[in-house]
């Protein structure tokens, strides 16, 4: 098969940017653990979310040292719990399940960003290393109130 | 085939590379904002 000269080098070139791609993503997938939580599938009744633990008690509960785990509802139009407070370089397991429609879990300017889907359970782990005050926001339109829907968590 | 017989690509080859760029600026600019948020 006969390729032009420059055929040949954007190939080169094209190919070798797939090789870096799939090489940096690849290394944080499989040695660094950054890749899309999949890894824990848990399923719920969204009929029953009040009454099955540990959805029956939201809040945030101390897990270890500095380490943290939020069990939270996302119902139409909030968040439960309300407002959350850790010290700074808090690590956070979020557990997330909504009561009703499909929402979304946002924490602004962090990578934090959840589906949160009815009968399905979102994991998502955070360390919280600068203080402030993180806004969660719903980010998937789940009907009028939708714009209310929001909490913050607070890092000092 | 005579060299004389070869299409110039010259133009295809800056389309081609202006795309690889604009790929590569997106991929850049995503991965370092997904670093510096995690």
């Amino acid at each position: 098969m006969h390729l032009h000269r420059l055929e040949k080098i954007w190939l080169s070139i094209g190919i070798g940017m797939l090789a870096v791609f799939l090489i940096v993503i690849g290394t944080m997938a499989f040695s660094m653990g950054i890749k899309p939580p999949s890894e824990h599938h848990h399923t719920i009744d969204p009929t029953k979310v009040s009454e099955t633990a540990p959805f029956d008690q939201p809040g945030l509960r101390q897990t270890g040292d500095n380490r943290y785990e939020a069990v939270m509802v996302a119902y139409a139009f909030g968040f439960e719990p309300e407002k959350m407070e850790v010290p700074v370089g808090a690590t956070i397991d979020f557990t997330v399940t909504s009561s009703d429609v499909v929402h979304g879990f946002y924490v602004v300017g962090t990578n934090i960003n959840l589906m949160v889907v009815p009968g399905e359970i979102s994991h998502l782990s955070h360390t919280f290393d600068k203080p402030g005050e993180y806004l969660i926001l719903c980010n998937e339109y789940c009907g009028t109130g939708h714009e209310y829907m929001a909490t913050t968590i607070v890092v000092k | 085939m005579h060299k004389k017989d070869e299409p110039s690509l010259k133009g295809t080859f800056v389309s081609v590379l202006l795309l690889g760029a604009f790929i590569l600026v997106s991929w850049l600019g995503i991965f370092f904002l997904f670093m510096a948020r995690n």
